[in-house]
């Protein structure tokens, strides 16, 4: 039994040996652990960017008030793939006074694609039961926003939208 | 038995199987005390499929479901260990659910096993953690969606936003977020469940089985070991539950594989059954209260499960004198039930759900289909490009749309396509042939406007009805007869039109010929060569496709569009 602590005199020695014990166990765990805090944030606060206009067709597809759902095209970089003219986004696309009026299919609630209800004239999510009148307007269900309107541009007879993405389940909309 | 005295010798094994087994089970065995064993089995048995579902599964956005529709219908017993495996997380949930319930009837969380009903409720937490990230993997409609609802749920509540983007790797779907999903699923919540498993199962042996209320006497003289009496009951229900999961995986052919991931989809997204009761939860409430939903309603649940230890005043284990907690417990798996129920019920009454379902199915048919023939390697979503019809729409696109509009879609370069073998089109050609719609981009643009002075509007669509007539057997199955007799009249003695159209196969002329226009064949002949003489002849800019297409190419295209209706 000459093990001990208190007042043998290798007493102070021993507290320097598990303090650099735990010191340097410490310092081998951060090797690994400090760069990893970054590495798994890593895309993390990135924003999926502006949004540029993609080719949506002619502007006579899109007469009438009856919503036409239209797929949007364009080349994609996913982390390492980069995909060219592959389906980003979809949105449905009405005249409304005239002018026309497109909004994401996106649910603003969370995300489930919203469906055009043509009997009732109105947008439908299968999700939650959300419903929007064809001015986007929430008229039932859970969505904290009427449908994200999208900004449509057109150009010798050509429409273009501008694909963005909004933050779900929040009352304003704001881009992801 | 030398060899086993030999290797105790060095390793100690004998002594260390008998602490393994040997242990008293006060009151003797019985049958509600084999959930915990049950679970350790499905554990290993989900760590033996996963690691086997890995020799084939690769997780990245382009072959995520590739691989799985390869593993599935493709591997030999893919399916089965897919589905097995599949089934086990039901049967895992359902299991540890039972044994949280026999826990909380025997009172087990009671000092001093706090710790070990703790380590259990993480364990539980991790079990769900795991349902939700393999759902995700195999990359298809239905995990896609459904996932999408989970970390949108993430995103709403308050600060959840960067945890959202850091469970995803990023602000949207894609590469990253499998990578993660895979990580999780078969390293982080495998070895977390382990080490918590370890931890359970030392507590588990240090304070032994709770037994049931009797008294002390009575235990001793019911006592029985361990091994082999407890045992075999343990093992008798896993044989049990491992044979429902295979009844269960023959029935339903292994587990359902829906068509590749589209983000611009539509899709009737729902959560595997057993998180059902939160969706439901969700429809009630709406808007800034949502977050009694998502967040408040569980974690309370959860909270109240975590201080049982505490909540629980009680004297004695006896279930006279718990009542208060006992019937707190079943008041939550009570509503748990309820709102699966109504969620199921809404779903059945549900009729565009339904609708939405049976398209699903179709679709994950054909997706599965074409994926035997191999997936290009852009993604899963291409596996349709495979379909016939999509393989000539990618050649139109490729080869025509830069100068033909169809389908709303292409260039003005040369005539729209859209609705080119219907009346409409041809009688506004005949009214205005230098239109963009038709000629006016073309050197082809000598054709003269026919005025309502040369011929009515009711004359013209006499002409046309005649044209369409020509245009081969089946347009001549859905023509007026009279009208076709006056057009022809008209064509023929009153009209100029014919001075530069032949309306008879094999004569040459300026124009085209009019005989077989607009049929398949007919345009087959113009993607070879529209210069020939009967053709558009020296006025013919298009380029020849006889020898950059195949000859079956240029007949299904020729096909797609002489069939294309009018939008
Ligand atoms: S996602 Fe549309 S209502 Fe919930």
């Amino acid at each position: 039994m000459s093990s001990g602590s208190g007042g043998e005199p290798d007493a102070g020695r021993r507290g320097v040996l598990k303090l650099g014990i735990g010191a340097l166990g410490l310092g081998l765990a951060a090797v690994p652990a400090v760069p990893a805090i970054g590495y798994l944030l890593f895309p993390t606060g990135s924003k999926a960017g502006e949004g540029a206009f993609l080719p949506a067709g002619k502007r006579s597809a899109f007469a009438g008030a009856v919503p036409v759902r239209v797929d949007l095209y364009a080349d994609k970089v996913d982390a390492w793939n980069k995909t060219p003219d592959v389906k980003l986004g979809s949105c449905w696309v009405l005249e409304r006074d005239g002018a026309l009026q497109a909004f994401s299919t996106v649910c603003p609630h969370l995300g489930c694609a919203v469906d055009f209800d043509a009997e009732a004239q109105k947008f439908k999510c299968p999700c939650h039961r959300s419903a929007f009148g064809l001015d986007g307007s929430v008229e039932a269900g859970p969505s904290p926003r009427p449908l994200d309107s999208l900004e449509v541009k057109e150009e010798n007879g050509l429409v273009a939208i501008r694909l963005v993405r909004y933050r779900q389940g929040v009352a304003q909309k704001e881009p992801v | 038995m030398a060899l086993l005295d030999w290797l105790d010798e060095r390793t100690g094994i004998r002594a260390a199987t008998r602490l393994m087994l040997e242990e008293d089970v006060p009151g003797g065995a019985r049958l509600r005390y084999v959930f915990g064993s049950v679970l350790v089995f499905l554990f290993m048995q989900q760590v033996v499929l996963g690691i086997l579902l890995a020799f084939y599964y690769s997780p990245s956005a382009t072959d995520a479901w590739a691989s799985t529709a390869y593993l599935n219908d493709q591997v030999t017993y893919g399916w089965f260990l897919r589905g097995l495996h599949h089934h086990g997380s039901s049967a895992m949930v359902v299991v540890v659910v039972l044994h949280l319930l026999q826990v909380v009837f025997a009172g087990a969380y009671r000092k001093p096993r706090e710790v070990n009903w703790w380590t259990g409720l993480v364990m539980g937490a991790i079990v769900l953690a795991f349902a939700l990230t393999g759902y995700l993997l195999p990359w298809d409609q239905k995990g896609y969606w459904a996932t999408q609802v989970a970390t949108g749920i993430m995103g709403s509540v308050p600060g959840g936003e960067p945890l959202q983007q850091f469970v995803q790797g990023g602000p949207e779907y894609g590469n990253l977020t499998l990578t993660r999903f895979f990580a999780l699923h078969v390293f982080v919540l495998p070895i977390a469940l382990a080490g918590l498993l370890g931890v359970h199962l030392l507590l588990f042996r240090k304070h032994g089985v709770t037994p049931p209320d009797l008294p002390e006497a009575e235990l001793q003289r019911k006592t029985q070991p361990f091994w082999p009496n407890q045992l075999f009951l343990d093992v008798l229900a896993m044989a049990v539950c491992a044979a429902v999961l295979v009844g269960l995986t023959v029935k339903t052919h292994g587990a359902e594989l829906f068509a590749p991931a589209d983000p611009a989809s539509n899709f009737v997204a729902r959560p595997e059954w057993y998180f059902l009761f939160l969706f439901q939860l969700l429809k009630y409430f709406q808007g800034p209260l949502q977050i009694v939903a998502t967040v408040l309603l569980p974690g309370a649940a959860a909270v109240y499960l975590f201080a049982l230890p505490f909540v629980d005043r009680a004297k004695s284990r006896a279930v006279r004198s718990r009542w208060a907690v006992l019937s707190g417990v079943g008041l939550l798996m009570a509503a748990v039930t309820a709102l699966t129920a109504v969620a199921i019920v809404e779903d059945n009454n549900n009729e565009s759900f339904q609708h939405g379902v049976e398209q699903a199915h179709a679709e994950a048919t054909r997706a599965r289909a074409l994926a035997r023939e191999g997936v290009p390697p852009v993604g899963g979503v291409a596996v349709f490009d495979n379909d016939p019809e999509q393989k000539t729409r990618n050649l139109f696109k490729e080869h025509c749309a830069t100068c033909h509009t169809l389908e709303g879609k292409g260039s003005e370069e040369a005539p729209t396509l859209d609705g080119f073998t219907s009346r409409e089109w041809l009688t506004a050609l005949v009214r205005n042939p230098r239109d963009r719609r038709f000629y006016g981009a073309t050197k082809h643009n000598t054709m003269e406007p026919l005025t309502t002075e040369q011929a009515s509007d009711e004359e013209l669509a006499a002409v046309a009805e005649y044209l369409v007539s020509l245009s081969g057997a089946s347009a001549a199955a859905s023509v007026d007869a009279a009208m076709v007799a006056r057009g022809k009249e008209l064509w023929d003695k009153k009209l100029e039109c014919s001075s530069c159209h032949e309306v008879e196969a094999g004569k040459d002329s300026t124009g085209p010929t009019l005989a077989g226009r607009g049929s398949p064949a007919w345009v087959a002949r113009i993607i070879r060569d529209s210069s020939q003489k009967d053709l558009y002849g020296d006025t013919a800019e298009m380029p020849k496709f006889a020898d950059k297409l195949t000859q079956e190419q240029i007949e299904a295209l020729a096909q797609f569009v002489a069939t294309r209706k009018t939008p």
